[in-house]
């Protein structure tokens, strides 16, 4: 399963590292610097385009958390589209996103992932990665994730 | 090769050749990987693997990835090991195949004859202009070849194709080198195992093995007629080019193929029947264009089955006639494949084959036939649909149990479909 995201440093405005304290998951690779968003996190955000705004949410939500919200950091396209959010209040996102993460593979990212924020019984807003069937290349390549994140513009 | 059948003495005293004129050898280095660099700037500089259609293996690497271990066909959970910060992509042929033409356009603007050898390596007749030295040449060719494209490439010029080749592929990454001189042949060929010499692999080294002829020098400094009695006409000609005497010609044009197929790796294996003719149908569809581009037709076809235990089948059959019509061809790969696949065992590679090729005008038709004109109609019809939507828009309806393949763009493009290569 999808389990975290790198975003090209530059992309990040200084501000927004600062107040998120984003500083300590900064990693380099190929000597370039880029932040990354894991799932393995004990803190877990992701960066989400929203209301014109690069901000970050808190990703999914963990047991013992929010009762209002499912325990997962994923929903399914066929889970929205059924209505299975039921009542809540939804909002598509774009997560921006130069890498993806699954069961320790980095693959190319070209825009960045569909998302879904909700918010929780205290209005602060949280973010689900939208995922759909995986290709049969991506389960190869993952070695059997059956589910992949929805990709903008981009299918592998 | 007229060249080859005379009869020379011992080891011939070798000549100088003529500095002005050689045979040139440019490679793009790690080609599919520059490919998507030169699209993705992002990719620059990272650790970067480009993974085969299945997403199992590495097809190409950059030196980055190289240099932690990882080596080409390696599987992705073995190079994650090595280079667990590597970045991996999927292959697009379609766009190396834009970036190829481009350089093969750039190569013409230096040498009047160039062999299209593969999708990323070309042999050109090397010649120097007006106070430049083929050192020069090779080095302003690389470099207007990263300015021009945007891929790294090394260039190599010797005295023959075999030498040139050699002198590249020990010059990357991003080499130029002219070596005309016999000495400084002789010290590259001394330093480089048989198994560097294109043509020589394991198995033919293993011939040569038990003569002590280990290096590429040793090959070259061998009884000419040992060579020949041990590795055919074949590694004769290696012979003469590591002397280099030149008699592998440059294609600058791609001789007519002998034989054309279609194929490959099923990707998941395929044990259900509607999904092994699907794959069969497939297969004969994209051998039908290839029928149809080259303007010849099939005299005979084959189908070559690998199945998941690692038996194979084959089955060929003569046609009537030649033909290149997709109903007629298609009772005969029907028929071969029943043969050729062991129903309910998973098939994991198909390969269709025509031979026996002939031209249009040259055919005997069959007495028999189902008459030309509805399929010639409904064969025209798809060629126009496909090449107004897209390939594969209109195709058999017994390819719907790959629904998924169809899906997947990147299926679509594979490299044998990069036309006027010499080799694959």
């Amino acid at each position: 399963m999808f389990a975290g995201a790198a975003l090209a440093l530059s992309e990040l405005p200084m501000e927004l590292m600062d107040r998120h304290d984003l500083g300590r998951r900064i990693r380099d690779r190929g000597g370039e610097r880029e932040v990354q968003f894991l799932l393995s996190e004990a803190e877990r955000v992701l960066p989400v385009w929203c209301n014109g705004q690069l901000q970050i949410f808190r990703w999914g939500n963990r047991r013992g958390e929010s009762p209002y919200l499912p325990c997962t950091a994923w929903t399914q396209l066929g889970t929205i589209e059924s209505g299975g959010w039921g009542e809540r209040t939804i909002e598509p996102v774009v997560i921006p996103a130069t890498m993806g993460l699954d069961k320790g593979v980095w693959y190319r990212i070209r825009q960045g992932i569909r998302g879904l924020v909700v918010q929780d019984e205290r209005g602060r807003p949280r973010v689900y990665v939208i995922c759909e069937p995986s290709s049969h290349y991506y389960q190869i390549m993952t070695r059997g994730s059956r589910w992949m994140p929805q990709l903008i513009d981009e299918r592998i | 090769m007229p060249r080859l059948s005379q009869q020379r003495g011992e080891q011939r005293t070798r000549t100088a050749m003529s500095p002005s004129a050689a045979i040139g050898h440019l490679d793009a280095d790690c080609f599919y990987v520059s490919a998507e660099r030169v699209r993705d700037r992002f990719l620059r500089g990272k650790a970067v693997g480009v993974l085969g259609n299945q997403g199992a293996c590495v097809i190409a690497k950059s030196y980055e990835m190289k240099a932690a271990g990882v080596k080409t066909g390696m599987p992705i959970w073995d190079a994650l090991r090595l280079c667990p910060q590597g970045v991996y992509v999927k292959r697009d042929f379609r766009w190396y195949e834009v970036l190829s033409r481009r350089m093969l356009a750039v190569i013409r603007t230096f040498s009047p004859a160039v062999e299209y050898y593969s999708i990323d390596e070309f042999f050109f007749e090397a010649r120097s202009g007006v106070g430049a030295s083929l050192q020069e040449l090779a080095e302003q060719l690389r470099d207007a070849m990263l300015r021009e494209v945007g891929v790294p490439v090394t260039v190599g010029i010797a005295r023959t194709k075999t030498l040139a080749k050699l002198v590249s592929d020990t010059a990357k990454p991003f080499g130029a080198l002219a070596l005309l001189d016999s000495d400084a042949e002789r010290t590259l060929l001394d330093r480089l195992p048989v198994t560097e010499v294109s043509g020589i692999a394991e198995r033919r080294a293993a011939r040569l093995e038990p003569y002590g002829i280990l290096t590429a020098l040793d090959l070259a400094l061998a009884d000419r007629r040992l060579v020949r009695r041990l590795l055919t006409v074949a590694g004769e000609a290696l012979w003469y080019e590591l002397n280099g005497d030149p008699v592998l010609p440059l294609h600058a044009d791609r001789p007519p193929h002998r034989m054309l197929s279609r194929g490959g790796s099923l990707g998941e294996a395929a044990a259900d029947s509607d999904r092994v003719f699907a794959w069969l149908v497939r297969n004969l569809e994209r051998l039908v264009e290839e029928l149809e581009f080259h303007v010849v037709r099939a005299g005979a076809l084959s189908v070559y089955v690998l199945h998941k235990n690692g038996t194979q089948g084959f089955r060929r059959v003569e046609l009537a006639s030649p033909s290149d019509r997709f109903d007629l061809l298609l009772e005969a790969a029907r028929f071969c494949c029943q043969r050729a696949w062991v129903p309910g065992l998973a098939a994991t590679r198909m390969h269709v084959i025509a031979s026996q090729l002939r031209r249009p005008g040259f055919v005997q038709l069959g007495l028999f036939d189902p008459p030309e004109a509805q399929a010639r109609a409904v064969a025209e019809l798809k060629r126009k649909v496909n090449a107004e939507i897209g390939r594969f828009a209109l195709r058999s309806g017994a390819t719907l149990p790959l629904y998924d393949v169809y899906r997947d763009g990147a299926q679509g493009y594979d490299i044998c479909d990069v036309r006027g290569k010499i080799c694959f």
